[in-house]
């Protein structure tokens, strides 16, 4: 898909050569390694694939190369808002959206009628109907778990968690005073729901220990009635080959607690230019394509991939192989990007340690837990003032 | 112009030095100097209009009230102590049966390495499966095809933080097997022979010949596991990335969380700089330890 892509661009530009380097799957893994390489000032990468919570950084750290001139506002308004956003830092611009992700919720289509129930609209909801299904198919003596998601100690620890604590009305930072929110009562309610309800009850303990790729497996293995993971998963779990539930899958908005609204963590990849390239205008022609209509057309059709442009949404040929993706664009408008600041790993450090602590025990005092973790942030935030 | 033998001599072994020399001084000098000169910085890659101020010391006052560098250093002594604990003595036994002659002992003693020679993320990945909750082999030793007693050996901070430790054991313990057995081999015979004589039990003979006789190589294989193993970084990464509940997070695996995903480089340097300085002392006393003894043996 992507060899295909940089076919139909060259074809283009006969006059400019793409060389494709392939980094490690895990985001964690390739940020390490290609913020390496921009820090050594490497002048081997010309574009590169930010994830959503990268632009920050690589803007502040001067690695990424503004685009303001090149992307102008008008371009922008062509893309979802959320993604243009995650792409700006202290009011300029350094990448160009490229795919779009968001938490969202799988089901079991089957299984939901079964016993005559709607998706789930609070996780409460979630969790009750979760519980009369399992307990049900158990008495026809079929192994099955209420729910799958991922709780391991790693950056998707944040996203799962963030979705809980913002749809119960709590924040991760305040939007006005930049201050942790993690002390707030409806963020501790959430939290402790997630480890008196979920871990260990609705979902295996094992989620403790599982990335996407281990959730998703319970659930195409048809051990899940529900599973929150990123859009690539329909195109997995519908995938008769790799799944024992193809056809049977639904997706929805995630749940929200009562008197809060649902909240979806902002995912994606966006295509940025590196400070140093020696081709920066050769770099931008082959971003421009590769965030363009016809580009992210192959991407969607092809791959599966959501697109971040608005009119991708509307393409008949899109939609009659993806009808699901127009219910995903009414997820893909209320996701919310996590912290914006060019220290979130760092941060993000905090809360993986956090959460991970407050879910895997029953028994720890979370105020005393989230005050720590406050109190660390604190330190790090004032460190980028 | 002529030079006198001795001089010509001493240019002879300087060329013969030099290559040898820089290279110690180019992979191993300079790197940790240029750590401690980090480490006395404040840099932090995503804020480059801070500069790389000089702070003295203040990264190492702020490690000493590091709440988690704490707690990761306590796990990390905890991982030393005990795998370099088991791996002695599950060495002591490889060695001891090993180094008896039966059939097909050539191979056995090959076999014996084939875990030390596998690298070691490929080996935690190997572990990583053997732990897993639902298609886990340990756990289908356990509990054969009834996967509602399945557990979750990584996702309990108890049970992830032995998943480790067993997985260190079982790589090293040929390592620390094979230095021992170095010690077993250079053990006159005769000293068997005239203890027989005296009608020694095997217990006998074991405590009082082979025992004290193979110390030193036990001592040297403390040495290289335990230095070995206050570097552990490799099978946290891959096994458990610290979690749950930070119950693995060892120094090395947080000193490069802070240097490669935070970005601090000054801070992260002084963690690493302070893991240097604890297999440094570590390093000396053993070889006082074993240099004294060995001395005395002479």
């Amino acid at each position: 898909m992507q060899e295909e892509i940089i076919r139909l661009f060259e074809l283009e530009h006969p006059d400019i050569k793409v060389v494709r380097e392939i980094g490690p799957h895990s985001s964690t893994a390739f940020h390490d390694l290609l913020t390496q390489k921009l820090k050594n000032r490497s002048e081997d990468v010309d574009v590169f694939l930010m994830d959503v919570i990268w632009p920050p950084e690589f803007g502040a750290a001067g690695w990424a190369m503004p685009l303001d001139e090149l992307f102008p506002p008008s371009e922008r308004a062509k893309f979802l808002e959320g993604t243009v956003l995650a792409n700006t830092y202290r009011g300029k611009i350094y990448g160009v959206p490229l795919f779009i992700d968001s938490g969202m919720l799988f089901y079991r289509i089957d299984l939901l009628r079964k016993y005559g129930v709607t998706p789930p609209e609070t996780w409460q909801e979630m969790v009750t109907q979760a519980e009369i299904i399992v307990s049900g198919e158990a008495k026809e003596g079929s192994e099955l778990y209420g729910f799958s998601g991922q709780f391991k100690q790693y950056e998707g620890l944040v996203c799962n968690m963030m979705e809980y604590i913002l749809s119960n009305g709590g924040e991760i930072l305040d939007k006005e005073t930049g201050r942790p929110g993690l002390s707030g009562k409806a963020s501790i309610g959430a939290v402790d729901f997630v480890r008196k309800h979920i871990i260990g009850k609705t979902a295996p303990v094992g989620v403790l220990t599982y990335q996407e790729p281990e959730s998703l497996d319970l659930f195409i293995q048809g051990k899940a009635v529900f599973h929150r993971n990123w859009p690539y998963a329909w195109q997995v779990s519908n995938d008769p080959e790799r799944s024992r539930i193809a056809g049977t899958v639904g997706i929805a908005r995630l749940p929200h607690f009562p008197g809060g609204r649902s909240y979806a963590t902002l995912g994606g990849w966006q295509a940025g230019v590196s400070s140093h390239s020696k081709n920066s205008k050769a770099a931008w022609e082959f971003v421009k394509f590769l965030t363009g209509e016809k580009a992210q057309k192959i991407f969607a059709l092809k791959g599966g991939r959501p697109p971040t442009r608005k009119a991708l949404y509307e393409d008949e040929e899109i939609l009659e192989s993806y009808p699901h993706f127009g219910d995903m664009k009414e997820v893909f408008i209320t996701a919310y990007p996590r912290p914006v600041t060019p220290l979130y790993p760092a941060v993000s450090n905090i809360l993986q340690r956090y959460f991970s602590t407050a879910i895997s025990s029953a028994d720890i005092r979370l105020e005393n837990k989230a005050r720590e973790a406050s109190k660390e942030i604190d330190k790090i935030i004032e460190m980028g003032k | 112009m002529r030079f006198s033998a001795a001089a010509r001599e001493k240019v002879f072994v300087a060329a013969l030095l030099t290559p040898g020399l820089l290279f110690v001084v180019t992979f191993a000098f300079y790197p940790i100097l240029y750590s401690v000169y980090l480490s006395l910085h404040r840099i932090v890659l995503g804020i480059p209009s801070l500069g790389r101020p000089f702070t003295g010391i203040d990264n190492y006052l702020r490690l000493l009230e590091d709440r988690v560098a704490l707690h990761s250093l306590i796990n990390t002594l905890l991982f030393v102590f005990t795998t370099t604990g088991f791996e002695i003595l599950c060495g002591l036994i490889i060695a001891i049966l090993i180094n008896r002659s039966f059939k097909g002992r050539g191979i056995a003693r090959a076999a014996i390495l084939v875990p030390w020679a596998i690298p070691t993320v490929v080996s935690s990945q190997m572990w990583r499966f053997i732990f897993n909750d639902k298609y886990g082999l340990l756990n289908y030793i356990f509990y054969g095809n009834d996967t509602h007693a399945y557990t979750a050996w990584l996702a309990h901070p108890a049970t992830a933080f032995a998943a480790i430790v067993i997985a260190d054991v079982w790589k090293t313990s040929s390592f620390a097997g094979l230095i021992i057995l170095a010690g077993l081999q250079v053990i006159p015979d005769e000293l068997y022979r005239a203890a027989r004589i005296d009608g020694a039990s095997p217990w006998q003979q074991f405590r009082r010949i082979t025992l004290p006789l193979i110390k030193p190589a036990i001592l040297i294989a403390l040495l290289f596991r335990t230095v070995d193993a206050f570097r552990v970084f490799d099978l946290v990464f891959v096994m458990t990335q610290g979690g749950p509940a930070d119950s693995t997070n060892v120094l090395q695996f947080y000193g490069y969380k802070k240097i490669f995903t935070e970005g601090l480089m000054g801070y992260g340097s002084t963690i690493s700089v302070f893991v240097f300085i604890i297999s440094l002392v570590v390093s000396l006393l053993y070889i006082r330890v074993v240099g004294t003894r060995l001395f005395r043996e002479k």
